[in-house]
């Protein structure tokens, strides 16, 4: 008899956990629902193929740089560099364009930059032992001050048609030729920075909770003493995830570069805070061990399906900060509410 | 005892500044043996056992795994070794499960460097069971689990791998009384599988009723090593509040043997 009881009030307690992040999530995925219907009745232009891919396009920037922060909070820290590590990434990748390299190892050089830009964090953090917060807001000057002074503050532009395409090609797009002699386009494609996002959220997904590396990351965020006297080598796992930040950003950089075939050195200011938010919203905690890859891209969705239909409805830039800012109070607050005992 | 043993710490010495935690201590440990160590907090004597356990480098000495020396710069080496260790804190990452924690720091993998979650779960399940059959919940993540079942898992951890020596540092101070009877049975069949146990105590009883030895530490010296049968309870009193035995003292089992 005692043992029935024992066994189900267990049962009970243990059952309740997963519930509230099913829950949370649950909740993330109803607000994002709730926008789209909200925005699809307020504006006609809102629901609509080429709005819906250009939700995706303008999404997939932050979903990218979100993927890499969601790794860097699950350890217990932050990455406030990567909007500057996505501006000096666009910007090496173009200026190594411009050397005469082809598009694609430039762009993987723009890659590696932020890679190293990563490495650079995770070493500062793991040997100094400086904290997260101060360490990447070292990075966020530096590589800001890098993109700037290398290009002198000017955009390089005339990068060339093969630089655009990463950001602006699509697959699928169908395209007729009217007998006018104007084409016509019947089926805009779906835009590579969205085949991008998938592949790189579905890779992500699959290290954070199929590989070592990922439930070492989990487990140094959950208990960062607990998991070095376990044999878990906290500090390398924490140079990992700072260097996966810091590449994705870079990827990122190279995304937003390309759509715009200009490499801007002032692009990126306060992108870290969208990703920070997309994090956040999709229900990671800031104090570690929490956070998954599905959920950051819901709340990647949510601030970009935000922005877009706000814009959609003629809402001022200043009213959509105001909105963003409230829905991350609320995501961290119904957070709160689940953890509450 | 004329065996090699098991554990040798030689003169091993730990400064942290000008503090002396660990002064020139040296103490052993035989296959089958629990030795208890005693002291006040602060005495020296979980420094002592970090540093066996490879988390803290010691300042100097040496340390002897059945007679070879041997260097531990972090936990894995001491694992690798044969050298596992029940901390008090239990060291348990809160938002992982169970199985997920037994394997921390060498989960096992699939052919294609995947974890194995299932293989992981048939393990955790087979010695949480050994230890508490009760234990159901494997899912949960341990935070969620109660003070006996998270002490469960940390004792699991220490004992399903190919395990030699065992440190356990204060290993019944959050059970029930029938958790605790648990723990020492369990303590007794290690010791007759030839495991060498140091179990580090404020509770003077449980080492009486577990250990073959008694070590004390004091301001982080050692001042005593005894068998069991040779000291009493006051004796060992003494040494922990005083650094020295009582001053008419002489080997219990002899004075009884006259």
């Amino acid at each position: 008899m005692s043992d029935a009881t024992k066994s189900s009030k267990t049962f009970d307690v243990g059952d309740l956990i997963p519930g509230g992040a099913y829950i949370h999530r649950l909740s993330a995925l109803m607000t994002l629902l709730l926008l789209v219907v909200g925005f699809a009745l307020s504006s006609q232009a809102f629901f609509s193929i080429n709005n819906g891919l250009t939700i995706l396009l303008q999404t997939s920037v932050i979903g990218l740089l979100g993927i890499g922060m969601t790794m860097v909070i699950i350890t217990g820290g932050i990455d406030l560099s990567v909007g500057s590590v996505l501006a000096l990434s666009g910007v090496v990748s173009a200026l190594a364009v411009k050397a005469g390299l082809p598009v694609v190892p430039a762009m993987g050089c723009g890659v590696l930059a932020g890679a190293a830009c990563g490495a650079f964090n995770g070493l500062v953090i793991t040997r100094l032992r400086i904290p997260p917060f101060v360490a990447t807001l070292g990075m966020m000057l530096i590589a800001r001050g890098l993109a700037l002074q290398i290009t002198g503050a000017v955009p390089i532009s005339g990068l060339g048609n093969a630089f655009g395409i990463l950001g602006n090609g699509a697959l699928f797009r169908m395209v007729e030729m009217r007998p006018n002699g104007f084409p016509k386009v019947i089926f805009p494609g779906i835009p590579y920075p969205a085949i991008l996002l998938l592949i790189v959220a579905i890779a992500g997904a699959y290290l954070l909770h199929r590989r070592q590396i990922g439930r070492h990351i989990i487990a140094t965020g959950s208990n960062e003493e607990a998991s070095r006297l376990s044999g878990v080598r906290v500090d390398r796992t924490k140079l990992y995830a700072y260097t996966i930040s810091g590449a994705l950003a870079g990827l990122a950089g190279n995304v937003l570069m390309s759509r715009l075939v200009t490499a801007q050195p002032s692009e990126g200011v306060m992108y870290e805070l969208d990703a920070i938010a997309a994090a956040v919203i999709g229900g990671a905690s800031l104090s570690g061990g929490v956070g998954t890859i599905s959920g950051t891209m819901i709340g990647a969705f949510i601030i970009g399906i935000l922005r877009n239909g706000l814009n959609m409805s003629g809402v001022s830039a200043f009213i959509q900060q105001i909105v963003i800012g409230l829905v991350v109070i609320g995501a961290v607050w119904i957070d709160q509410i689940r953890n509450r005992p | 005892m004329s065996q090699t043993p098991l554990v040798a710490m030689i003169d091993i010495e730990k400064h942290f500044g000008g503090i002396r935690a660990v002064d020139h201590v040296s103490v052993d440990l035989h296959e089958g043996e629990v030795v208890g160590l005693l002291g006040h907090n602060g005495a020296g004597k979980s420094c002592l056992m970090r540093i066996l356990s490879g988390a803290m480098a010691p300042s100097g000495g040496e340390i002897r795994i059945k007679g070879e020396a041997v260097h531990f710069s972090e936990p894995n080496d001491a694992r690798d070794m044969g050298v596992e260790t029940i901390y008090q804190t239990l060291a348990l990452a809160d938002h992982l499960d169970a199985p997920a924690n037994l394997f921390l720091g060498r989960e096992l993998k699939t052919r294609f460097g995947n974890l194995d979650d299932k293989a992981m779960l048939k393990a955790a399940r087979e010695v949480l069971a050994r230890l508490n059959p009760n234990f159901k919940n494997l899912h949960d993540p341990v935070s969620s689990l109660s003070g006996g079942q998270r002490q469960v898992i940390a004792i699991a951890r220490a004992i399903y791998f190919d395990t030699k020596v065992l440190i356990m540092d204060e290993p019944t101070a959050a059970l029930g009384p029938s958790e605790t009877a648990m723990v020492a049975g369990l303590i007794k069949e290690l010791r007759s599988a030839g495991i060498g146990i140091f179990l580090v105590s404020h509770d003077i009883h449980d080492v009486f009723d577990l250990c073959d030895r008694v070590v004390v530490m004091n301001k982080g010296r050692l001042v005593g090593s005894h068998h069991i049968d040779e000291v009493s309870k006051d004796d060992v009193l003494s040494l922990i509040v005083k650094g020295e035995l009582p001053a008419d003292w002489s080997a219990r089992n002899l004075k009884a043997a006259q």
